[in-house]
């Protein structure tokens, strides 16, 4: 269908993209590295739980742990050869995540599922839950969940914005396998039982425009060049006029969006049967020798990328782990990739952005290039003082999506989404707080109420601390009584001397 | 890896706009207007231009230098700290300060007002971004008040004597607010555009100069172009409709003398406009125009004055509130109706 261009919206900021750094590069298929650090952490939710033993022979595509729960994948092995070790690890995010080592044999033995032939959509489902399919935008989100929407929808729309500057993996897989990504967005149509399917795509990527346009039932749209286009709400809004409430699904308004790289794992994994356990990344920025496209099992060392790609070609300044806008900084090279890996950024000192933050303006930038038009200012302003309820308030924080559009566009350079994430997390802890229910106990009478942890569950330092300090009194008032016994003995027995 | 690497939250790519060059892209768009009036007002225009801009930067510096204690550390180190931290807003609002003064104030006079402004009005506050109303307006205002015998006849209510031939008629406005002469007859529109033999401050009397650093900022994209043209008209509008119902003719050609005249350009472009001192919000900053506006109308109607630096003051303490409650809806927000129960 011919191409038709997006519902105008004016937020958001125009970035220098440099996405002309990688991606005249073909996507190349990474050598198998000696080992892989699998995460059990692959997505949103839960974690996998680990069904492999150490010692045990994987093959390529089979199970190593299996999803725990409705939001939670399973995890597959990316390289044949031994589970050489399960153990937990600090991950780049610095949260605590269980680690499967497999250490390579050589060989590429495989083991994938049966293919399927014309599925129903249960079929689809099912094996969409069963290979492990995330959403690989970079949030994660389980995409067996988001094919099953509790309201009826009747769009499919499939994010190929790549908003993110620098990235280009998405716009190389589409020009590359535009079929398999039009297919796979027919799989996910028939699972969803609906007719129509959007293609949003980015002005500054004519070529993948051009190349869906010869698909009869695919409706490619341009987006405008502008950041955070790839934004699912704003995606949704640009594309069928239709607004997402605050706080609510897109499949609230009849949309279910997913990204082209996803659509191609949901038809790797109907056709060939193949689990998600490898995916493309980018490799870029002014730090690296050749910046790349590649093919990436989930799990490989960055050392290992960075080594393949040629090497630093100039002291990095930032090494950024997914794109500059969202991504995260790294500390070390020896961080091990996930399904949502979308980029290994080397930035140089001229690129990476590391000017120390000046006085707030109060100039309100941040507020016209906001895409929720929130007030992050307020924020920011009442976080600093540590009134996190009003800066909620007044910086109507809870709908933030941290873009990062404004920080990016502060000319003060001040931490913006940090105070947001500061505000955010506060706010989550108390509705937790408020939303968890009194405990009561056996007699129907309201227990003492407990401090709670993030996850709900009853804090345990506190109490510990509380022992030890009524083991302290107790011990405290011992003495106290044995030195009152002592006194007052010595005293009796001064007084028996006075008789 | 070494230790050089930087860790922090995204985004990790900034825009290369910083406070400082703003800054400077203000002065740069200052610069006709403050040209301008040196070639109309000669030696006493520069040294008051002068005069302000370096004791507004010196007042910085010595507030600055006493508040992290230079003399009992090393000196030339709080010296550097300071030249980091400068971020030109002090030259900026010694700039205007000057532009905003008749060319008869004495520099000493100027040099108290810059202190003032700076010190009083700024840095007890908090420094840049902490002020709570514009420090250039609050000096004048300051000046206007201690100094108005002396100096401030020139622009407030009486016809000036002063030695240069230059300016020996009344400001065009104050005459013609106190209706003792008539506009239309005295002064071209081109006159007054480019400012030849008007009385008036140093920087507000060429309006084209003034033009030409309001394009400058808008396509600087300091300020949005919406902004000073919506105080502009608002006021201009309603000042032509006060003045239909005391003559019972609703002429729309005062529409232009009133805009070019006075202070309103200068102010509704330099100085409504400074950043720290207006709302954040696009509904805010809507609303915060028109009323400075409609305050200025209706001021300049009922007293007479050029009153633009007194209503700006008036609409900076005003901004908190404004921030608070004229804030935008989210996107996609959805306003909960109320149930109604059926009877």
């Amino acid at each position: 269908m011919k191409a038709i261009k997006g519902k105008p919206f004016f937020a958001g900021i125009h970035v220098h993209d440099k996405k002309s750094l990688a991606c005249r590069q073909k996507t190349e298929i990474m050598p198998s590295p000696e080992y892989v650090y699998i995460s059990l952490s692959q997505s949103l939710g839960k974690p996998a739980v680990c069904i492999v033993e150490k010692g045990q022979k994987v093959k390529e595509g089979e199970m190593i742990a299996k999803a725990d729960g409705a939001i939670s994948s399973n995890v597959f092995a990316s390289l044949s050869g031994v589970v050489i070790d399960v153990k937990q690890m600090v991950g780049a995010n610095g949260n605590t995540e269980t680690y499967i080592v497999i250490e390579g044999d050589g060989t590429e033995e495989k083991s994938y599922l049966p293919r399927l032939k014309d599925p129903s959509a249960e079929e689809i489902k099912d094996r969409i839950r069963d290979c492990g399919i995330v959403g690989l935008g970079g949030a994660g989100f389980p995409a067996a969940v988001k094919v099953a929407p509790r309201t009826p929808v009747d769009t499919l729309v499939l994010n190929g914005a790549e908003c993110e500057p620098y990235l280009t993996c998405d716009h190389r897989l589409m020009l590359e396998r535009d079929e398999e990504i039009a297919r796979g967005a027919r799989y996910i149509a028939k699972a969803l039982g609906v007719e129509k399917i959007i293609i949003g795509i980015e002005a500054n990527k004519p070529d993948c425009i051009a190349r869906f346009e010869k698909y009869d039932d695919i409706q490619p749209v341009i987006l405008k060049k502008q950041y955070p286009m790839g934004s699912e709400k704003h995606l949704i809004y640009v594309t069928t006029g239709r607004k997402v409430g605050i706080g609510k699904l897109p499949a609230d308004s009849g949309v279910v969006v997913q990204n082209v790289a996803t659509a191609f794992a949901v038809c790797e994994a109907v056709e060939l049967g193949k689990p998600l356990y490898d995916r493309v990344l980018t490799v870029s920025g002014e730090g690296i020798t050749h910046p790349k496209n590649l093919w990436v099992r989930v799990g490989t060392c960055v050392k290992d990328i960075v080594a393949y790609c040629g090497g630093e070609k100039l002291q990095p300044k930032k090494v950024i782990q997914g794109g500059p806008m969202t991504g995260l900084a790294l500390s070390t090279y020896e961080v091990y990739t996930h399904k949502t890996t979308s980029g290994v950024l080397l930035l140089s000192e001229k690129e990476a952005a590391a000017e120390e933050p000046t006085p707030c303006l109060n100039c309100g930038m941040c507020a016209d290039v906001c895409p929720m038009h929130l007030m992050p200012m307020q924020t920011a302003f009442y976080s600093a003082a540590g009134d996190f309820d009003t800066a909620a308030k007044l910086g109507n924080t809870l709908a933030c999506i941290e873009c990062g559009a404004c920080e990016y566009t502060c000319p003060a350079k001040r931490p913006l989404i940090q105070a947001i994430r500061k505000t955010k997390s506060y706010m989550h802890k108390k509705v937790v707080r408020v939303s968890s229910p009194k405990p009561v106990d056996q007699k129907g009478r309201s227990a003492p109420t407990v401090p709670l942890t993030e996850d709900g569950k009853i804090a345990v330092k506190p109490v510990e601390e509380k022992l030890d300090e009524s083991v302290k009194k107790s011990e405290n008032e011992l003495e106290n009584t044995a030195v009152k016994e002592k006194t007052e003995a010595v005293k009796e027995e001064a007084k028996k001397e006075e008789k | 890896m070494d230790n050089s690497i930087v860790i922090s939250t995204p985004p990790h790519v900034k825009s290369k706009r910083t406070t400082k060059n703003i800054m400077i892209d203000v002065l740069i768009a200052l610069l006709p207007a403050a040209v301008m009036g040196i070639v109309y007002f000669r030696l006493n225009a520069f040294v008051i231009e002068l005069t302000a801009v370096l004791a507004a930067v010196a007042t910085e510096f010595v507030y600055f230098f006493i508040k992290n204690k230079g003399f009992s550390k090393q000196a030339g180190e709080v010296c550097k700290k300071w030249w980091k931290q400068f971020d030109y807003t002090s030259a900026v609002t010694g700039l205007i300060l000057a532009l905003i003064l008749p060319s008869t104030v004495k520099w000493y006079e100027v040099l108290i007002g810059a202190i003032f402004s700076i010190a009083l009005v700024k840095m007890v506050f908090g420094g840049t971004g902490k002020n709570l109303v514009n420090p250039a307006a609050t000096g004048r205002i300051f000046m206007f008040l201690s100094f108005s015998l002396t100096a401030f006849t020139a622009c407030a209510i009486k016809p000036i004597s002063a030695d240069s031939q230059l300016f020996t008629g009344a400001t065009h406005l104050s005459g013609w607010l106190l209706e003792t002469e008539n506009p239309a007859g005295q002064m071209s529109w081109l006159d007054l555009f480019l400012g030849t033999g008007v009385a008036g401050s140093i920087g507000e009397t060429c309006k084209a100069a003034l033009l030409l650093g309001y394009i400058y900022l808008v396509v600087r994209k300091v300020i949005k172009w919406w902004q000073p043209l919506l105080f502009i008209v608002v006021a201009c509008f309603l000042s032509v409709c006060f003045a239909a119902m005391g003559s019972k003719t609703f002429d729309i050609k005062l529409f232009l003398d009133y805009m070019l005249s006075g202070g309103l350009l200068f102010a509704a472009i330099f100085m409504a406009t400074d950043y720290v001192t207006s709302p954040k919000g696009v509904y805010g900053q809507i609303v915060y125009y028109v009323a400075l506006g409609v305050l200025t109308a209706l001021l300049r109607y009922l007293t007479k004055i050029e009153v633009v630096s007194f209503v700006i003051m008036i609409m900076n303490l005003l901004v908190p509130l404004i921030d608070t409650y004229i804030v935008r809806k989210p996107f996609g927000y959805k306003k909960v109706k109320k149930q109604k129960e059926g009877k």
